[in-house]
């Protein structure tokens, strides 16, 4: 079993993952730019250490600073949360070469999945079903031509291996394809080192859903169900709730397999999610793989009561996967709200102090993932996620009014919050009724 | 007479999109800071030429942080 984690992230991810590690007697390392240097996760880990300034470049994505970090207080295992360098293969890369335990995927999987057209490869071969589009990057706009012209505007133009919601664009007429492109391979060169794109078909009103598995060294794979994650602005979502509203049964089997036979074929190890489209019909269309931790998980782990940081950690460190489809229970429903310090009307950033933090009691009803404390800063140089509150009910109404009431009794003064928007997003009759796709926050804003 | 163009957000200088020399409008885009992963537009509020600039990307921003001087003959 590891030993020292070196977590190579900030905030509450951190403070997330040493609540796993607490329960292995896993001893921990917080990293820290000096713009966090007073932050309450810092003093958290057993011990921290000034990896560098404010700027990620400098600190939190510098991947040299972040391991000499690691050989220097004895860690032996990095686990890099989500964001920053949990994507990163040469940051994986290097952790291994030192001798130390990767928590997460093998390198290779990482990088191979960065390709969202090796993934729709992948999944032609699986013999699961892919939205429609090609299948190797474009080499030129009379491509976009022709397959519009077979499936009629309005068609995306995604980057190969873009991330986070940059580099996808609609286009909805020919006259718009040569300066789109040339925009998003822009976008793709400065930001991820690769201006290839593809064509997908866009499908009306889509729902996002995603199914959560864990792999481990011995070709032993579970599934842990999966994610609604429609409710979503600039591809950034906001509500993710499970099960999803619209997944009956035997769908919900047919998309573990799918899931399944991904994750095989890639021979993944560790937690991994594989993201798919529902169309208005209810035809599935697989999407991406996601090679890491996700910002949601909790709520999977809210209905499943499978630990899934702990399962990483465990895999990671050789160990065989305790689990079998029988062992996981798709028990009531559990929802997540993502707090944001946005303004809620303008979504504009707001940095600032925490003046005041009152935060509603956690139960068997109620769990809150943060690294919040009156006095602390929320800066802005980094992610605006403050907060993930989450609820589980014996079924979804239950579920969403015990979300509403905590995120009405969630106070905090020095930063504006998206606590409003969440609020009417649970109010609202559509949602309410389960009845939502990924266009739903424009509708609402209307 | 010198007026200062500054961070009306803090964060980071994502880019400076005006040159030394360069005419600026009143209203028109001269720098772009990043602000929690969202760009953020600094805009001039006025017509001038711009004398010197005192920023570079990456650079932390606080709010007030003067970014780009302009020679301009409004205040």
């Amino acid at each position: 079993m590891i030993k020292k984690l070196l977590i190579a992230n900030r905030g509450e991810v951190v403070a997330r993952i040493i609540r796993a590690c607490k329960t292995l007697g896993i001893g921990t390392v917080a990293i820290y730019s000096e713009a966090d240097r007073d932050a309450l996760f810092t003093r958290q880990a057993d011990e921290a250490i000034c990896i560098g300034p404010a700027n990620p470049m400098k600190s939190y994505l510098n991947l040299e600073v972040i391991i000499q970090a690691a050989q220097r207080c004895g860690a032996d295992a990095v686990h890099p949360g989500y964001g920053f360098l949990a994507e990163n293969s040469a940051f994986a890369h290097a952790v291994i070469e030192k001798g130390l335990t990767w928590v997460g995927p093998a390198p290779e999987v990482m990088e191979a999945v960065e390709s969202k057209c090796y993934c729709r490869q992948l999944a032609e071969r699986a013999d699961v079903p892919v939205n429609p589009g090609t299948l190797e990057p474009i080499q030129n706009v009379e491509e976009v031509y022709r397959f519009a012209e077979k499936v009629s505007y309005p068609v995306f133009l995604k980057l190969d291996k873009g991330g986070g919601g940059k580099g996808i664009e609609m286009v909805k007429a020919d006259a718009e394809v040569p300066a789109v492109l040339e925009r998003i391979s822009r976008i793709g060169l400065a930001a991820f080192g690769s201006s290839d794109c593809y064509i997908e078909k866009v499908l009306a009103d889509p729902r996002h859903l995603e199914v959560q598995f864990l792999g481990d060294h011995f070709g032993n794979y579970v599934c842990l169900g999966e994610r609604e994650c429609s409710i979503q602005r600039r591809h950034q979502k906001i509500i993710e709730e499970s099960p999803s509203p619209v997944v009956d049964p035997q769908n919900r089997e047919m998309i573990f397999d799918y899931s399944l036979r991904l994750a095989r074929a890639m021979n993944y190890q560790g937690a991994g999610t594989i993201e798919g489209l529902r169309s208005e019909k209810g035809d599935y269309f697989f999407m991406e793989i996601n090679a890491r931790l996700q910002v949601e998980h909790p709520v999977t782990e809210f209905l499943t009561g499978v630990d899934i940081v702990k399962a990483q950690l465990q895999i990671a460190s050789g160990e065989k996967l305790d689990l079998s489809r029988s062992d996981v229970r798709i028990e009531g429903h559990a929802i997540e709200a993502r707090i944001y310090a946005e303004d809620p009307m303008t979504f504009q950033p707001s940095p600032g102090i925490i003046e005041k933090l009152d935060l509603p009691r956690e139960g068997p009803n109620l769990r809150i993932d943060h690294a919040l404390e009156e006095g602390g800063s929320v800066p802005p140089f980094y992610d605006p996620l403050l907060a993930k509150v989450i609820a589980w009910g014996s079924n979804r109404t239950e579920a969403i009014g015990h979300l509403a009431e905590a995120l009405n009794e969630f106070r905090i003064r020095g930063v504006k919050t998206t606590i409003p928007l969440n609020l009417s997003i649970l109010r609202d009759e559509g949602f309410l009724a389960g009845n939502y796709h990924t266009g739903f926050i424009e509708g609402l804003l209307v | 007479m010198e007026v200062s163009i500054n961070a009306h957000m803090p964060g980071l200088v994502a880019r400076v999109v005006v040159k030394e020399g360069e005419a600026v409008k009143t209203g028109q885009e001269v720098a772009v800071i990043n602000c929690m992963k969202t760009e953020m537009s600094v805009v001039s509020h006025v017509n001038g030429v711009v004398k010197q600039i005192l920023v570079k990307e990456w650079d932390e921003m606080q709010v007030d942080n003067p970014m780009v001087i302009l020679e301009s003959k409004e205040g």
